[in-house]
C-alpha cells in the first residue's frame, strides 16, 4: 500500500500499467515520460528492464512527483508489467503493493481473448496477494484506437467494463499521446479519494 | 500488515543506523526500501546514483530471489549480493515489509558487510516494530487536506 511518511510529509503511490502484451503500457509510460510537464528535477528516468527486441521482460518503472495534496509532496511510481502469458510470476512480484490499476487494452478486434484472458489474469493475480479489484482503483484504457481493426468500444465496454461497479474508461492512440494523460489523471484522483474516504471512515468509527 | 506509519523519531533512528552503517564498513551508501519499491529512508553519497531507481530494482530483484527460492523450496534466502568491478552491492531482508541495502567499493569485504548488516537489520527491525506497536493500523487524516488541481495532476507540456 502507499507509504505515508508523516515526518518527511511524503506520500508515496504505486500504479500499474496492466493488460495483454503488446497493448501499448511501455508505450503510456514513454508517453508520459516525455511529454509531462515537471519542475526540473521532480521526472525521474524511465528504466526499462527489456528484452534485445525491447519487449518488457521484467518491468518498466517511471518515478515521477506531483502537487497533488496541499502540503504532502507526492511521489507516483508507475510500473508496467510484462504482457506476455509466460511472465505470470513476474507480474505477480510488480503487484505487490498496488495502489492504482491501468487496464491497457488492444482494441484491435482480434485481441479481444487476449484483453480478457489478461482481466481474469489480473483479477486472479490480485487474490493470490490477498487483494480485491472491488477495493482497487482501476481504469480501463482502449489503445490502439487509430488502428482500421478496431473495435467499437461499446463492445469492449460490454466484454471488459461488465462488473457491478463500471469504471472510467477511455479510448487512446498511446504512441500518439492521444488518452494517456486523461487516463493517468483519472487514476490518480480515484485513488486520492480513496485514500481520503478512507480518512473520513476511520474519523466517523473514533 | 503494512509498513506502519513514520514519525520523525522513527526517521532518525533509522538515518542513525544507516549512517552507523556507512561508516563502520566504508560503504559509500544505504537504502531503506520498501518490498513494494518505495525509498524510506537513505544515507551516504550517491554521487551520480539515482537512488530512486535504485530502490525500485533492488524490491523486484530481491522479489525475484524469493520466487526462486519457493520454486526450489528454499525458505531462507535473506540476501542478495551482487559483486562487481568498482561497486558492489548487498541487499538483505529486515522484516515482512522492508529490506536494507548497502553500496561499496568492490574491495571493501563482503563479509565484514553482512556481519554489520546484520547488526543494522536488528535495530532497524526494532524500530518498524515500535512503530506498528504506537499506531496499529494508523493511517494518515487526508481529510484535513486539501487536493489541489484536482481535475489535472499531470499536464501534458506544449
Amino acid at each position: 500500500m502507499a507509504i505515508i511518511n508523516q515526518a518527511t510529509k511524503e506520500l508515496q503511490v504505486k500504479i500499474v500499467y496492466y493488460g495483454p502484451a503488446l497493448g501499448g503500457k511501455t508505450t503510456n509510460l514513454v508517453q508520459v515520460h516525455e511529454h509531462v510537464q515537471t519542475i526540473e528535477g521532480q521526472k525521474g528516468k524511465l528504466v526499462s528492464l527489456a528484452t534485445s527486441s525491447d519487449r518488457t521482460l521484467f518491468f518498466d518503472f517511471l518515478p515521477i512527483e506531483a502537487m497533488a495534496i496541499k502540503g504532502f509532496k507526492t511521489k507516483f511510481q508507475l510500473y508496467t508489467v510484462p504482457g506476455q502469458v509466460i511472465y505470470n510470476t513476474t507480474r505477480q512480484l510488480v503487484l505487490r503493493g498496488v495502489d492504482g490499476i491501468v487496464f491497457v487494452a488492444d482494441s484491435q478486434y482480434d485481441k479481444m481473448e487476449d484483453n480478457v484472458k489478461a482481466f481474469q489474469n489480473l483479477a486472479e493475480n490480485l487474490q493470490t496477494l490477498e487483494l480485491d479489484l472491488n477495493e482497487i482503483p482501476y481504469v480501463l484504457q482502449y489503445n490502439k484506437r487509430d488502428l482500421p481493426n478496431a473495435a467499437p468500444t461499446e463492445y469492449m465496454e460490454f466484454l471488459l467494463n461488465n462488473r457491478e461497479v463500471q469504471v472510467p474508461s477511455f479510448g487512446a492512440t498511446a504512441h500518439k499521446c492521444q488518452g494517456v494523460f486523461e487516463t493517468l489523471n483519472m487514476i490518480t484522483r480515484m485513488l486520492l479519494h480513496k485514500f481520503i474516504n478512507e480518512s473520513n471512515r476511520v474519523k466517523q468509527l473514533v | 500488515m503494512a509498513l506502519p506509519q513514520l514519525i520523525a523519531e522513527d526517521m532518525r533512528e533509522l538515518d542513525r543506523v544507516l549512517s552507523d552503517l556507512v561508516t563502520r564498513r566504508e560503504a559509500s551508501a544505504a537504502l531503506i526500501i520498501d518490498k513494494a519499491g518505495f525509498l524510506i529512508a537513505e544515507t551516504g553519497d550517491f554521487g551520480e546514483f539515482d537512488s530512486t531507481t535504485l530502490a525500485a530494482l533492488a524490491a523486484g530483484t530481491f522479489a525475484a530471489t524469493q520466487g526462486m527460492a519457493s520454486v526450489i523450496s528454499e525458505p531462507n534466502f535473506t540476501c542478495v549480493y551482487q559483486q562487481g568491478e568498482n561497486f558492489s552491492l548487498l541487499v538483505r531482508n529486515v522484516d515482512a515489509e522492508t529490506l536494507v541495502m548497502v553500496v561499496f567499493q568492490a574491495h571493501v569485504s563482503v563479509g565484514a558487510v553482512k556481519y554489520f548488516a546484520n547488526s543494522a537489520v536488528a535495530q532497524l527491525a526494532r524500530q518498524f516494530e515500535a512503530a506498528q506497536q504506537r499506531n496499529p493500523g494508523g493511517k494518515v487524516d487526508f481529510a484535513m487536506m486539501n487536493m489541489e488541481n484536482s481535475g489535472e495532476f499531470f499536464r501534458k507540456a506544449g
